[in-house]
């Protein structure tokens, strides 16, 4: 029974890393840029989260489309004001760039949080989903299945909407976008902002399965870059894929060896590049973006 | 009441500091097939580039059905009527066929009947466009692929279609398919204007030939004129000189 719990959690860790981690890969996707403040703009979600729930008591779920919303904003105006002057100087400077806005950030959170642990404690943060043997946390539960169902309606808004096959046909063929008069400016700001948002919302569920402090960025955007690069960077099939063997791998990990979770995390993933360099769905369909 | 769709009138244009296209002037007729041809370097694909916006002119005019469109960003000169087949491959591969040539008619995509009317209408005329429909277009062959791209160029009805290589890369039996294809296109009163290297096939398909060099028009006219032309035969279609 055990292995079916372990399952279980590596599921559902996999839903939450998978709704993360295809921000990343999307803003890959169609403009090239590595967002290394992803993790940034998740600890800032997540904070924030905290002091609306400390302040006002405000249930953090209903937070979610709030901060989505909030980080799209934030993430429109700062591809608007920084990444496209920037971009023309190629990807490494929008990398250095990212990693600037991401410092900035967490200074920013520093001042206002301090560098003390926050953690969202809503009042089924101890309680438990029961069948039979099956015992499973519910802020895990619920941040697994709203991952899932939340990045379902990304993907299935990126494939019937016009504005999501524009996404698409940006990341794909971009001389051929511009052919059909998608506007390369609109589409990729509207990437970096869906990007964005995607951390915002994941901010918000994280809130409520993990303590949170300014610095634990680096943790976040570590992890996030590792199962990107494991998908096929560009590719959110791959990111899924990528997701889900992550965290049943730190699942596994956390159960039966838990002083080498990271160990295996990230080995994992050297393992797995050893024998497909460019990711799990990245030599064929690295321009396969949803 | 004159016929003329497009005119370029003296333009100059180029990349960086220097000049590709030196005063060129140039006037495509209503349903007509313009040939380009000129050795490389003469400013053949440069002039497609002028007409759809991709390169602004430094000098000179385009006009449109008596519209200006020189210097417009390409998507108000494609909104304007004038769409663009590229030489490279433009198609989206990870998309459908369907939804590459429905891409197409993004400009038009909150008039749904047009929108569907239009899918209705290159599916007519081209057929690989409802027999390949949910396939990937990225497993398309090169010829198959060239007729998906026109059909996604004729989704905004556009009155003059460019086109540069239509030809490259292709077997002589997806070359006579486009080829045929091409000619129907602009037998619906659409003008074509193409950059060919392939002479001979270009001036076949052609009723109009513009030769170039150095960035100018060095000869225009009818394109059987042109193929007959002794110095022309001579330097691009291998006929011994006259």
């Amino acid at each position: 029974m055990e292995i079916v719990q372990v399952l279980a959690f590596g599921l559902l860790l996999g839903g939450v890393y998978a709704l993360l981690a295809s921000g990343v890969t999307l803003i890959f996707g169609v403009l090239d840029v590595v967002n290394v403040a992803q993790g940034a703009f998740l600890v800032f979600s997540a904070l924030f989260t905290w002091q609306i729930w400390d302040a006002f008591g405000v249930e953090p779920l209903l937070l979610i489309p709030v901060m989505g919303f909030l980080m799209g904003v934030l993430g429109w105006g700062i591809y608007r004001g920084m990444v496209m002057r920037v971009a023309p100087q190629g990807p490494g400077m929008t990398v250095l760039l990212m990693f600037g806005v991401a410092l900035t950030l967490e200074g920013i959170l520093n001042l206002i949080f301090g560098n003390k642990f926050k953690s969202v404690t809503p009042p089924y943060f101890t309680e438990s989903f029961t069948i039979g043997q099956l015992v499973i946390p519910l802020p895990q539960l619920i941040s697994g299945v709203l991952g899932f169902l939340i990045l379902g309606g990304i993907y299935a808004y990126l494939r019937l909407s016009w504005a999501g096959r524009a996404l698409r046909a940006s990341a794909q063929n971009k001389d051929g976008a511009a052919l059909v008069g998608i506007s390369s400016v609109k589409s990729a700001s509207f990437a970096f902002a869906i990007g964005a948002a995607t951390a915002g919302v994941g901010g918000v569920l994280l809130s409520i399965m993990y303590p949170i402090y300014p610095a634990t960025q680096y943790d976040w955007i570590a992890r996030l870059l590792g199962i990107v690069v494991l998908g096929g960077f560009g590719s959110i099939p791959g990111a899924v894929i990528g997701s889900l063997i992550l965290g049943m791998t730190e699942a596994f990990a956390n159960t039966y060896l838990p002083q080498w979770s990271s160990l295996f995390f990230y080995g994992t993933i050297l393992l797995i590049l050893l024998f497909r360099p460019h990711g799990l769905m990245g030599a064929k369909t690295r321009e396969d973006v949803a | 009441m004159s016929d003329v769709v497009l005119t370029m009138t003296d333009v100059e244009a180029g990349y960086g500091g220097g000049l590709v296209l030196q005063g060129l002037s140039l006037e495509l007729e209503r349903g007509t097939i313009t040939c380009i041809v000129g050795p490389n370097g003469a400013g053949k694909s440069t002039v497609l580039r002028v007409i759809s916006g991709l390169l602004k002119p430094n000098t000179g005019s385009v006009v449109l059905g008596g519209q200006p469109i020189g210097g417009l960003p390409p998507a108000a000169i494609l909104k304007a009527g004038v769409a663009q087949v590229p030489q490279n491959r433009a198609l989206f591969d990870g998309m459908s066929v369907h939804e590459n040539v429905l891409m197409g008619g993004y400009l038009i995509r909150r008039q749904r009947s047009l929108l569907h009317e239009r899918l209705e209408m290159v599916g007519d005329l081209i057929p690989i466009v409802r027999e390949r429909a949910h396939d990937k277009a990225g497993n398309l062959s090169g010829g198959q692929r060239r007729m998906v791209e026109i059909g996604r160029a004729l989704m905004l009805d556009p009155s003059v279609i460019l086109m540069d290589e239509p030809s490259l890369g292709l077997d002589p039996k997806s070359v006579a398919k486009v080829a045929e294809l091409i000619r129907e296109v602009a037998s619906t009163g659409r003008t074509v204007l193409l950059v060919e290297q392939n002479v001979r096939l270009g001036m076949n398909l052609a009723t109009h030939g513009v030769v170039m060099e150095q960035g100018t028009v060095r000869l225009s006219g009818e394109a059987a004129g042109i193929a007959d032309n002794p110095e022309i035969a001579t330097m691009y279609l291998g006929k011994a000189g006259g």
